[in-house]
């Protein structure tokens, strides 16, 4: 059997195990030592306990649980409101500016929790039902938010990025820096849309009269301002390399839930048991994930594959724009069915070689892969925004909000071509601060 | 499909979870469970959730430390002697400590595309399917996790660091966490065969809802 025959038989034992509903990280595990012993004994497998362990023996991977937490922690305060509300008084009088200040609750959102999910909870909780209220169409609302919140996984800091910086050794600090311009381009270009589909197909109820005050304007800002502040100050902290990633994260995450303590009076056992107890299980998730990613690739390039398949990728005739198109479509594919952190551990040390090889560079070539998995966060079968949108609004039925969001899927193929042509779009940012990558 | 409902309850606090909390759901569930089957499911789901609290100790404990060694390193000017390896190790154990409990409340995501357009009775056999193939794995990472172990606390070895814990601390983590994951594997199985636990966690399923 050739190393390409092994390669399209793990690929498919792998797939076959997904979808029987084992976990990703057992499966990924069980293939991994599954192979190591069928095509070369047990004595190949033998240090894969060791392996597990070694996977996460990195200080580095700290700041995945440490993000996790400094994002559930601003999640679970009203600080997605506040913020809402913040920018809704500003942005009254301006025509569409309801979209736009739900679209840019929902990036600042994204900064700071760092996740998609939590962002489009957080912000659709009173976005959707005033954007109804106020004459836009339903499908329209939902369809918004359920895309404004997937730039939580695109703009930093984000754990899609960090696991991606993780599963590649590249910098996490110019990973985050990359992600910035193509997320004010896509909110951006969500805003647009969003402001021209309101006015061929709503109308929008705003009363003339009504206006806030100045110090209406104000007063939600002492209490989203400092949140802001501890996400700027460790982004800063970060990129200036004053302090690694897992030393910034661990103080922002300290300091948020001072802030949560003081500010939103949340301090009692009952109120943080949540916060902490779905930080855990999603950290725990991720890691174990990362530690049998692990075995999965040891046995990929024990086993050759890796190194064949880039060679083979390297050797075929076809353009190498016609490569990334298969990639795209293969990620897109996966991003249906898988969420993004899975997506990323599972390809990411099999694709970055060919994407190399191709003469590609990885940090853009993580920012197209983001991309595309926002795509997979508002498409079924797993879209996970879709659902939370759906148990927030449970009167809009899902095809209405599938429909909603066709043309923000639409958009972020759009982005993605656009960032193929114009690299510099997410190269630009990172090399300007940090100097030209090694 | 069902509705992917983070934990309710509380407004935001589901909001980073993958996957909803279904486990408190099904402690209810299990609680009628009469018998030695019954006290057994529930034994072991409470060996999970006290892990599941000791991991979250552990990673406050991390946040703590790793601020302790910012002021130390930064403000202080003074070197880190046992802060870096203590939150790794923390983080480590964890993962391995708190895997159980998220076993148990369905943490570890999954394709359940399968599953949800099933019917219950071969939903439940999948589940039983899908349970064996990740104990096997669990069950196999014990076992040599166990040697792993072994070997450091027999010979004595220590990490040869300025602090220089002994190694057998963490490694025991990894075949107890485990061990562990494979005991709650083993009472999933059991109350799946038994009808105590709904299959995937899946409680009422309309199959179609998803477009």
């Amino acid at each position: 059997m050739s190393e390409l025959d092994i390669g399209l038989l793990v690929a498919a034992v792998t797939i076959v195990l997904l979808l029987l509903g084992v976990p990703v990280a057992f499966a990924l595990g069980l293939v991994g030592i599954g192979f190591l012993v069928v095509f070369d004994g047990w004595f190949a497998a033998e240090f894969m306990a060791q392996q597990l362990f070694e996977s996460l023996d990195s200080f580095a991977l700290l700041s995945i649980p440490m993000f996790i937490l400094m994002g559930g922690v601003i999640a679970s305060s009203r600080a997605g409101p506040d913020l809402y509300e913040a920018l809704d008084r500003w942005l009254y009088k301006v025509p569409g500016g309801l979209m736009a200040s739900n679209l840019g609750a929902c990036a600042l959102f994204a900064a700071l929790s760092g996740s998609s999910p939590a962002t489009c909870a957080a912000i659709g909780k009173l976005g959707i039902p005033e954007m109804r209220k106020r004459g836009y169409p339903a499908g329209l609302a939902c369809g918004s938010i359920a895309a404004g919140g997937t730039l939580g996984i695109l703009i930093p800091p984000s754990i899609t990025l960090i696991v991606y910086g993780i599963a590649t050794e590249t910098s996490i600090g110019r990973l985050f820096m990359a992600g910035i311009i193509p997320g004010i381009m896509l909110v951006l270009m969500f805003i647009a849309y969003s402001i021209v589909a309101a006015r061929i197909w709503g109308h929008e109820v705003r009363d003339p009269n009504l206006a806030y005050t100045l110090r209406e304007k104000l007063e939600v800002l002492p209490r989203v301002g400092p949140f802001l502040g501890v996400v700027i100050a460790v982004l800063y902290v970060l990129y200036g390399g004053i302090a690694t990633p897992s030393e910034a994260a661990g103080v922002g995450a300290f300091l948020c839930l001072l802030l949560v303590m003081v500010i939103y009076g949340l301090w009692r056992f009952r109120d943080l048991w949540p916060i902490f107890r779905d930080s855990m299980r999603e950290a725990v998730m991720i890691l174990l994930i990362i530690a049998a990613a692990e075995i999965f690739s040891y046995m990929m390039s024990y086993l050759f594959i890796t190194q064949t398949l880039a060679q083979s990728v390297a050797a075929m005739e076809v353009s190498r724009w016609v490569m990334m198109g298969y990639i795209n479509l293969f990620l897109l594919v996966a991003g249906f069915f898988l969420p993004p952190v899975a997506v990323i551990l599972m390809t990411a040390p099999t694709l970055l070689p060919i994407i190399t090889s191709l003469g590609f560079d990885p940090i853009w070539f993580a920012i197209i892969l983001t991309i595309n998995m926002e795509i997979g966060l508002i498409t079924p079968p797993v879209g996970l925004n879709l659902y939370v949108i759906n148990s927030i609004a449970p009167d809009v039925r899902l095809p209405t909000i599938l429909k909603g969001t066709i043309p923000f899927f639409l958009l972020m193929v759009l982005a993605i071509v656009l960032l193929s042509i114009f690299p510099g779009l997410a190269l630009w940012l990172p090399n300007a601060m940090m100097g030209d990558a090694i | 499909m069902t509705r992917k409902n983070p934990t309710g309850g509380h407004p935001a606090a589901g909001a980073p979870t993958e996957a909803p909390v279904r486990g408190a759901a099904d402690h209810a569930a299990r609680a009628g469970a009469a018998g030695a089957v019954g006290t057994f499911v529930r034994a072991v789901a409470a060996v999970s959730t006290a892990f599941g609290m000791l991991s979250v100790v552990l990673l406050l404990l991390a946040v703590f430390v790793v601020c302790h060694m910012v002021l130390v390193r930064y403000v202080l000017v003074e070197s880190v002697i046992w802060q870096h390896e203590f939150v790794t190790y923390s983080l480590i154990a964890a993962t391995f400590l708190g895997s159980p409990y998220v076993l148990l409340t369905y943490g570890h995501v999954n394709v359940d595309l399968l599953p949800h357009y099933l019917p219950p009775g071969a939903r439940r056999w999948l589940a039983v399917l899908a349970s064996i193939l990740g104990l096997m794995f669990c069950a196999y990472i014990t076992w040599q996790g166990w040697y792993f172990f072994h070997e450091a606390w027999v010979d004595g070895r220590t990490a040869g660091t300025v602090w220089n814990p002994p190694l057998w601390v963490p490694y025991l983590t990894l075949p107890l966490g485990m061990g562990l994951v494979c005991l709650q594997y083993v009472a999933q199985i059991v109350a799946l065969i038994r009808g105590i636990e709904p299959p995937f966690g899946i409680r009422d399923p309309i199959a179609g809802d998803a477009p």
